[in-house]
This record gives structure tokens, C-alpha cells and sequence, in this order.
């Protein structure tokens, strides 16, 4: 069997791309999901906290948290269909490891910091948790975590210039933006 | 020398088979997920997963998930054997190009 250079260079192409084409969307498939749930809980969670006072706040938050944690388990389920794997892979347990020892550190900075409200607490848990988006982003796929870089930003925006609405902001700018990127990942990317 | 494999060669089955050599080794994908990565049809697809079932460069493995069917396709090591060896004797025709 003979071809030509040319034909062999896009040959070559054709690999790359539906090899890029196939991380990305493995990489992305669980990222959407992520981001619509947790997009609707810090949506709702963050306008009562604006909104409202006292324990309805904490009971819609958890509420909220419950809600979104008991529809992440079949969405992810079926994600999960879509490459099955014979074992935990050495890089899913070393990336299990990491977000589990992520919240340790985060717990442990939270209680020597002593936050001195809300919105520092916030602060704290938004800076870790994207933290641990962009590290994994590093070690896996940046392509599909990209958007941990502007949610940090727009929530440090919120909280040194807008404090008066910092949860309004939260809630609708970065949980609404959550939502959106989450819906344009999965339906357009 | 590496030489050029006809089977993998084919554009349909050189992209199903980069998408199966990207996965980790044993992982399996959806039947519906590699046709809505590649684009193409339920027949054009079967039908190419069938020449390469054939020449043993994959595995077809239709199982019940929740008294559903699914099919899962997975690369041999065989199949990733030839796909390695096709890409080097890709890359030799190309270096020949720009050498």
C-alpha cells in the first residue's frame, strides 16, 4: 500500500484531532454536570443569604446542597456509562486523594483564619475549590477547567468591590454564570 | 519498517481507532458515544466496527445495564499494536516529505 506525503500528513492530522477531540469531551463530561448543580445551589443558596435572615437561610442552603447532591449521583452514573473502566484508574484515586486532602487543608486554614463572617467563609471555600479545579486542570486537562480562572475572578471582584452585594453578585453572576457555561459546555462544546 | 495497515488506513476506522487508542487500556466506550464523537451513522459505524472485529483490533461487548442493551467497543492489544505501527510508518512517508 503506497500514499503520498500529503495524504500521509492528514492522515496524521485526522489522529490529533479526533484524539484531542475524544480528552476533551471525556474531560468535559462530567465538568458540565458539575457546573449546572453547583451553579443552582450557590444560586439559590446566595439570594436567601442576601435576601433573607435567620435559620430559613441555613435550611435552603442545605436543602439546596441535599438537592443537588442526590440529582449529581444518577447524572453521574450515566456519565459514567459512556466509558467504563475495569478499575479505578492510579490517576482517578491520585485526583480522589487530592480533592479529599484539599478539604482537610481547607477545614484547617477556615479554623486557624477565624473568618470574621459570611462572606470570608465564602471567600475561602470559593478560592479552594476552584483552587482544586485549576490543579486538576493541570494535571489532566486545562481545556476542561478552564473556567475555574474567571469564577475566581469575578467572586474576588464581588468581594473587594461590590460588599454590599457580594451575595446578589455570588448568586447571580457566578452561580447564573455557572449554570450558562455548564448548559454551553454540554450542548455546544 | 513499519508499513501502512489497509484496514486501519481506511478515515473511518483511523478515527475510530485513534478515538479507542486515546481511552486507558481496558477502558470500554458507548456505542452511542463513539458515533456522537465521530459524527457518523448507526450503519456506517457498525459496519466498520465489524472489519476491525474481524482483523481482532477490537472488542465488542454487548451487556444489559438497568435491563437495557448497550454496547461497549474496547481496542485489543493487538489493535493498538497496529495502530502504532501504522502511525510510525505515517510519520516515516511524512518525514520523507519535509526531509
Amino acid at each position: 500500500m503506497n500514499i503520498s506525503p500529503t495524504e500521509a500528513e492528514e492522515s496524521l492530522a485526522a489522529i490529533q484531532s479526533v484524539t484531542q477531540k475524544t480528552r476533551r469531551s471525556i474531560a468535559n463530561s462530567g465538568a458540565y454536570i458539575f457546573l449546572i448543580i453547583t451553579g443552582s445551589v450557590w444560586l439559590v443558596g446566595f439570594l436567601a443569604t442576601q435576601f433573607l435572615s435567620g435559620p430559613i437561610v441555613a435550611y435552603l442552603w442545605i436543602g439546596a446542597s441535599v438537592l443537588g447532591s442526590a440529582l449529581s449521583i444518577p447524572l453521574g452514573t450515566r456519565q459514567a456509562r459512556r466509558v467504563r473502566s475495569p478499575s479505578l484508574s492510579p490517576t482517578a484515586q491520585r485526583a480522589i486523594t487530592f480533592w479529599l486532602l484539599l478539604i482537610l487543608y481547607g477545614i484547617a486554614a477556615i479554623a486557624v483564619a477565624k473568618p470574621d463572617d459570611g462572606k470570608q467563609v465564602t471567600m475561602f471555600i470559593v478560592l479552594f475549590l476552584m483552587l482544586g479545579q485549576l490543579s486538576m486542570g493541570m494535571l489532566l486537562s486545562f481545556s476542561a477547567t478552564w473556567w475555574a480562572l474567571p469564577i475566581t475572578v469575578l467572586a474576588l471582584v464581588g468581594y473587594f468591590l461590590l460588599p454590599g452585594i457580594f451575595y446578589l453578585w455570588m448568586g447571580i453572576l457566578v452561580g447564573g454564570g455557572m449554570i450558562i457555561l455548564g448548559m454551553y459546555i454540554h450542548f455546544r462544546w | 519498517m513499519a508499513e501502512l495497515n489497509e484496514t486501519i488506513h481506511q478515515p473511518v476506522r483511523l478515527r475510530i481507532m485513534a478515538a479507542l487508542i486515546t481511552l486507558d487500556t481496558g477502558d470500554e466506550v458507548d456505542f452511542k458515544y463513539l458515533r456522537h464523537l465521530l459524527g457518523v451513522t448507526d450503519g456506517n459505524l457498525g459496519a466498520h466496527l465489524r472489519k476491525l472485529e474481524e482483523a481482532g483490533y477490537i472488542i465488542v461487548n454487548k451487556v444489559f445495564v438497568e435491563r437495557k442493551p448497550h454496547t461497549y467497543i474496547s481496542a485489543t492489544a493487538a489493535g493498538r499494536t497496529a495502530f502504532q505501527e501504522h502511525i510510525t510508518a505515517l510519520e516515516s512517508i511524512f518525514k520523507n516529505k519535509v526531509g
